[in-house]
């Protein structure tokens, strides 16, 4: 080994790599990665800009149902779904990161559709069964040929105004301080 | 030692990478902790760098302690947004509209009219306009001190200081030195706690006459009345020129109109027709009121200063513009449309009243041109009556649709419903012309100035532009650099 990678560069590459391991973990911790493997919703607000969004589901009819995920999350199939939070988050982290995040924030076409989907697998019965609007895609909707679910059901479940500014005060589950209690102690 | 560590090198290399990730970790916990305390800081209200007592009218103190505030507000000064109609751009409107020059024959208007640009610019256009005119001396002001009125938060403190009515009583140039800085803070901020506040006695004034508490109104009615200070119809009253809102019967053009006509007054009169005109400012409030966006409780804030967040702090955007410049946080806030269809919406209800508005001020000129022609063919006082009562009406109608440039957005039923009073007026007239002209035997038809130009239009009215700009160029380099200079050593201006 010594003869191929020389000795006294062992010790810098060791601090070295431990520099980047442990940086990685302290992301993790940071961004509270392991939450985002959960349906939680409070997963949702580790990011603030999300928080008139979870306080206006939390004040809605679909709150005792549904998770962010069970609608915003295509269901049918396990790994879809997380194909398609990853593509999200990593989306969300982008560009929040860049601070390019629009005032008002809407879906992507793709999320459109996922939600769509959603909507008619809860109310399957209902919109299926009693009624027919449920027997579209959204694709369908993209095209002019059918209407979405919130054309008609404006206010569900976010309400009219959607603004990031919309509910500075709002109580949500925002994350915790990341500087564990025995440090702000130590600090005092 | 040596020993020591060849015996052990594995897990002495292990326990190295495990102490470094250890360290690594608690330094970022300790960054984290510095990045919050520092985040701290960031509270507005309790991290103020100043203190603001009194009227301060210098908006770049205010700055200091506001600087969201400030900065966006700063943008104001930003000529870069034209929508179809409108925009912050500087446009020459008796340039493209050569009809208004002759509809505001023998008033100032007639000498230069042009679209609005931002608050930051007050100051420098109400001194650079013709309408002002160029007073090297008191007794060459065209205008009194109320043109101030709504240009600068110097005006409350002036206010204060001379009273009001006394203010009103100046001659404009009077206050050259005193007014300097543009609409800002203290216009519309109480400094001690940052509420919307009324700075201008008019508003109140009119409020108390309709028998209103303007003390007594919410918040969301305040993000409106803070406009309606000067975004309002206003007149100059008797010799004091006091400023005066008449809406003592009502804020409907109907009701503006039989206050005036009770009053007996006219701004002035026309220099062809001799009708006792009405000059409508611009009854922005008013007409919003009316539309169906104050109706379901919108104030002008909530579009004109949408909220804004940065990071997670939320403030008022204080670049006052059109809307549709931001579609992406103004309509969209509440619209579910895409930006393009919203903008589309706007237009459409432009475009339709606009289209009135032309064929208004095609038929509004000839019905003045008319009455020219009536008065010289010998026409009589008590002819002419009718004629003269119904070019003010109609134009009365025009100008209030007109001036609100916001209007045919903001009240678009309304707005039409004006306009088209304003052509059924205009026709009547020239209905009362034809009358007078067949009394009189005349049977040729009314002339035709060429007036397809600005510069035609203000030469057949009869206006003396080229000394009317000299005079206007002579005063900005002499007169204004002085006010200026002394405003700057009595740190009126900062």
């Amino acid at each position: 080994m010594e003869k191929i990678f020389p000795r006294q560069l062992v010790v810098p590459t060791i601090i070295l790599m431990g520099v980047v391991v442990g940086l990685v973990l302290y992301l993790f911790y940071m961004s509270r990665m392991t939450s985002y493997l959960t349906d939680d919703p409070s997963a949702c607000v580790n990011c603030h800009i999300m928080a008139p969004y979870y306080q206006s589901w939390q004040k809605s009819s679909h709150q005792p149902w549904t998770t962010c995920n069970d609608c915003h999350v295509p269901q049918d199939n396990f790994v879809r779904g997380y194909a398609f939070k990853a593509k999200d988050g990593l989306y969300h982290a982008a560009i929040f990161t860049l601070r390019a995040e629009p005032q008002v924030i809407r879906p992507r076409a793709e999320s459109y559709g996922a939600i769509m989907e959603n909507c008619i697998r809860c109310h399957t019965q209902l919109n299926t069964e009693f009624v027919k609007t449920g027997m579209v895609k959204y694709s369908q909707v993209h095209d002019g040929k059918a209407r979405a679910c919130w054309d008609c059901h404006r206010e569900v479940p976010h309400g009219v105004i959607s603004n990031l500014a919309m509910s500075p005060n709002a109580i949500v589950p925002l994350p915790d301080s990341p500087v564990p209690s025995w440090l702000k102690k130590m600090m005092k | 030692m040596r020993k020591f560590y060849e015996k052990h090198k594995t897990a002495l290399l292990w326990v190295l990478f495990g102490g470094t990730i250890v360290v690594v970790f608690l330094l970022g916990l300790l960054a984290s902790s510095v990045t919050e305390r520092r985040a701290e800081i960031a509270t507005l209200f309790n991290n103020k760098r100043v203190e603001i007592s009194g009227i301060e009218a210098r908006n770049q103190i205010w700055g200091e302690n506001y600087p969201r505030e400030y900065e966006t507000w700063l943008k104001t000064k930003e000529m870069d947004f034209e929508s179809k109609h409108h925009g912050n751009i500087f446009q020459d409107v008796l340039e493209e509209r050569p009809e208004m020059v002759v509809l505001w024959a023998g008033y100032a208007f007639s000498r230069d009219y042009s679209a609005p640009r931002g608050h930051a610019y007050a100051i420098e256009d109400v001194t650079n306009t013709l309408r002002t005119g160029a007073p090297f001396t008191e007794e060459e002001n065209l205008q009194p001190a109320t043109c101030w009125s709504c240009k600068s938060p110097d005006v409350p403190r002036m206010m204060a200081e001379v009273g009001i009515e006394n203010f009103y009583k100046e001659k404009w140039s009077h206050f050259g030195e005193e007014i300097v800085n543009p609409i800002g803070c203290a216009d519309c901020h109480n400094p001690d706690n940052m509420n919307i506040s009324i700075s201008r006695p008019a508003l109140a004034e009119a409020f108390q006459r309709m028998g209103k508490d303007i003390d007594n109104t919410t918040i969301q009615e305040r993000r409106t009345l803070a406009c309606a200070q000067c975004h309002v119809e206003y007149y100059f009253k008797g010799d004091g020129k006091y400023l005066t809102f008449p809406w003592d019967k009502g804020t409907t053009v109907e009701d503006m109109e039989a206050y005036y006509d009770q009053a007996g007054f006219s701004d002035w009169t026309h220099a062809l027709s001799k009708a006792p005109m009405l000059k409508a400012q611009h009854p922005d409030y008013e007409l919003f009121m009316m539309g169906p966006h104050a109706k379901r409780g919108l104030s002008c804030a909530d579009c004109h200063m949408p909220y804004k967040s940065d990071g997670a702090i939320k403030y008022s955007d204080h670049h006052l513009v059109s809307p549709l410049k931001y579609i992406d946080r103004t309509c969209l806030t509440c619209h579910r449309d895409s930006e393009e269809q919203l903008m589309n919406y706007v237009y459409e209800y432009q475009d339709k009243i606009l289209e009135t508005r032309d064929r208004v001020e095609k038929e509004l000129v000839k019905a003045h041109v008319g009455a020219k022609f009536a008065w010289d063919s010998g026409a009589s006082e008590k002819q002419m009556e009718p004629v003269l009562k119904l070019l003010r009406a109609a134009q009365w109608r025009w100008d209030f649709a007109v001036a609100s440039h916001g209007a045919s957005f903001h009240a678009p039923v309304e707005t039409q419903r004006i306009l088209s009073h304003s052509l059924d007026k205009s026709y009547q007239a020239q209905l009362e012309v034809n009358k007078v002209l067949r009394d009189l035997g005349i049977t040729s038809d009314y002339p035709n100035p060429d007036i397809s130009t600005k510069e035609k239009a203000q030469q057949y009215i009869g206006l003396d532009m080229p000394k009317l700009k000299a005079d206007k160029e002579k005063f900005k380099t002499t007169i204004v650099p002085e006010w200026l200079a002394k405003a700057r050593e009595n740190e009126k201006l900062l």
